[in-house]
């Protein structure tokens, strides 16, 4: 019967009652948005750097990431083949060569990364083919090059132009090789454009005269969440020379970052908390002080200061669920389709793509952190209401009759 | 024997620091199954002798004994207590919980009882009847006219079976048809129940049916009859 009391209450003052909702709904959507958006846009730093070249795992002769080198690399592919081929994990992997060298034009010349990749594993682990702009992906045969878009304009070439790779051999020659411009690729990240150019493995390996050496071998497996742990058990089957490393080992820094937005999520969702609990408190208080006199009445009659506390705290808790759950229907619906279509912010493109994002954020909806909100928000409001029903237990009834 | 006895009781407010005295020393014996109105004019003390004897305030001096037990020894939750298995009261106006029926206002007062909801929701039906205001069952207080609510008062402040029902002004917001019919009621409650009744009134028509009438004048009883 209390909780009846109390629900009728909370539909006395619709317009109170509709307000404390609405700051709920409004706080909940709010959460609902923030928290997915922010995720996302953790999650698309992270998924577009392991697309992009990264991966979940690689490998490379000990040695070799603090020094691209010709000479560094991986001493038997055979072996760390038989070993990949065991890990059920491992959906894909592909075998790239990596070196730095110079890229010229007629008019200008870049410092670049050289990937050789074969097209046809490479485009199972990363994504560059789809964010070419102009042009083709590789094929595979002939002296093809894709660039970036940003050293295409530094070297002011287009589809079709020729380039000349250079780069040292083991002999310590200049091994350099001419190219005709297949395909320019755009992708998230504009410092990955302006110093990456992708060649055809075979021809990196000619220009190179390393036969068929390769300096790099990058995965996919199953489960990203489980990247540390494969890549610790292809480490335990590879001897010491190779180095096996999951992106978190690869991307520290990003990896950081991630959990930076996660602490400022949390704070967040302080601050949205701290507003609704003034706002519940408010209202709340509002609603006990406009019923004073029948608070009188009700303690006059033999109620106790539990009950009438508790009405109170029902009130709030009716007021709470319903909002957190109205809130929770329109953050979903308006949160679920974007997180399909993605939100365009082209507007801060030139600083989102230097943080390797792109313009379009997909926000992210994450089941646990939807259930916390579920569930802390009606307690929020629940706290809000403590300390107006401990007001309404103050109350002497004689004071309380007399009150107008 | 008497049901409720007072001992020099006085009672003093104060209004910014002046000081109010509002009871100056009532000694009076009330009597189980007596129907008994104070009287006297506005400011005489008539609510604070009620409120006094209705443990809803403290006396500044003097004791309140009720079936010989002084009022003094309780706590505030054993007041509360002692007030819903005890006493019933009727208020001048406003003694309804608005968003509640007739039915759901007088079941109020025994669930806070703790009486099961079936036999309240009986006993809740069966008083209606009895005070011949079935019709009112599922009215909620904004839609009935001010004597039909005070009627479900009475039947609200009965419904526990007390001993003692106060009533300060109960007929004052009313017109003397409905007044009237409203002390019928309380009457007959009186009568069939022997329920103790205690007024504040300067309402001409509850003074003439009192059986007993006291009279203050400030703060203290000039006429006891
Ligand atoms: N809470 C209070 N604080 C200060 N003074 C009070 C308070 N309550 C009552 N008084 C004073 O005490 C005196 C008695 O008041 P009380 O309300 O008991 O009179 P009453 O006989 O019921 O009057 P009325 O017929 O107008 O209802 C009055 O002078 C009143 O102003
Ligand atoms: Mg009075």
């Amino acid at each position: 019967m209390l909780a009846m009391l109390a629900w009728r209450n909370i539909w006395r003052n619709s317009r109170r009652s509709m307000i404390v909702l609405g700051s709920v709904v409004v706080g909940v959507v709010a959460l609902i948005f923030m928290d997915s958006f922010m995720n996302g846009f953790v999650m698309q730093m992270l998924f577009n750097q392991i697309k992009l070249n990264v991966s979940h795992i690689q490998i490379h002769k000990e040695g070799f990431r603090d020094n691209k080198v010709v000479q560094n690399y991986i001493p038997d592919q055979k072996k760390v083949e038989t070993v990949l081929d065991n890990f059920p994990e491992i959906q894909n992997y592909t075998k790239r060569v990596i070196t730095f060298g110079l890229l010229s034009s007629a008019r200008n010349s870049s410092g670049v990364y050289i990937y050789g990749v074969n097209p046809e594993t490479e485009v199972k682990v990363s994504n560059i083919h789809k964010q070419i702009i102009e042009g083709d992906y590789l094929s595979g045969n002939g002296r093809e090059i894709l660039i970036g878009k940003k050293l295409a304009e530094k070297l002011e070439v287009g589809v079709g132009d020729k380039v000349v790779a250079m780069s040292n051999t083991p002999d310590g020659s200049i091994g350099s090789d001419v190219f005709r411009v297949t395909g320019i690729f755009q992708t998230v990240n504009s410092e990955f454009d302006k110093s990456n150019i992708i060649i055809p493995i075979e021809r990196a390996q000619s220009m190179l005269e390393v036969g068929n050496k390769v300096y790099e071998f990058a995965m996919m497996i199953n489960d990203y969440n489980k990247a540390d742990e494969i890549a610790a058990r292809i480490q335990n089957k590879l001897e010491r020379n190779y180095e096996v490393q999951s992106y978190t080992k690869i991307l520290p820094l990003l990896v950081l970052q991630m959990d930076m937005y996660k602490e400022f999520a949390y704070v967040l969702n302080f601050i949205i908390g701290l507003a609704l609990i003034f706002g519940i408190i408010n209202a709340m208080l509002m609603a006990v002080f406009e019923r004073i006199r029948e608070f009188g009445v009700l303690m006059s009659i033999g109620m106790k200061n539990y009950k009438l506390f508790l009405m109170i705290i029902f009130e709030a808790m009716f007021l709470g669920v319903i909002g957190t759950l109205v809130g929770f229907i329109i953050g979903l619906a308006i949160v679920y389709p974007l997180s399909h279509t993605g939100i365009d912010m082209s507007i801060f493109a030139d600083s989102l793509e230097s943080f390797g994002i792109g313009s379009i954020i997909y926000p992210r909806l994450i089941i646990g952190n939807l259930l916390n909100t579920l569930l802390t928000i009606p307690f929020i409001t629940l706290i809000g209401a403590v300390y107006p029903a401990f007001k309404a237990t103050r109350l002497q009834p004689v004071y309380a009759i007399r009150y107008v | 024997m008497s049901i409720i006895k007072t001992e020099k009781l006085e009672k003093t407010y104060s209004d910014n620091g002046v000081p109010v005295h509002a009871l100056r020393g009532i000694d009076i014996e009330i009597k189980k199954g007596e129907y008994l109105v104070i009287a006297g004019p506005s400011g005489s003390g008539k609510t604070t002798l009620l409120n006094v004897l209705g443990a809803l305030d403290k006396p500044s001096v003097g004791s309140v004994f009720f079936e010989d037990k002084n009022l003094a020894d309780l706590s505030k939750s054993e007041l509360s207590d002692f007030r819903l298995k005890n006493l019933g009261f009727i208020f001048q106006a406003y003694n309804l919980i608005p968003v509640l029926t007739a039915l759901e206002n007088i079941e109020f007062s025994m669930m806070l009882l703790g009486i099961s909801e079936k036999e309240r929701h009986r006993r809740a039906k069966d008083l209606l009847k009895e005070l011949g205001i079935e019709e009112l069952a599922d009215k909620r207080p904004n839609e009935m006219s001010g004597g039909q609510q005070q009627r479900v008062a009475v039947a609200r402040a009965i419904v526990n079976n007390p001993t003692v029902v106060l009533a300060d002004e109960p007929t004052a917001n009313l017109d003397s048809k409905t007044g009237g019919a409203l002390l019928d009621l309380m009457e007959k409650m009186n009568r069939e129940k022997n329920i103790t009744f205690i007024f504040s009134s300067h309402d001409k028509q509850v003074i003439d049916r009192a059986k007993r009438l006291l009279i203050l004048k400030d703060g203290k009883i000039s006429e006891n009859e």
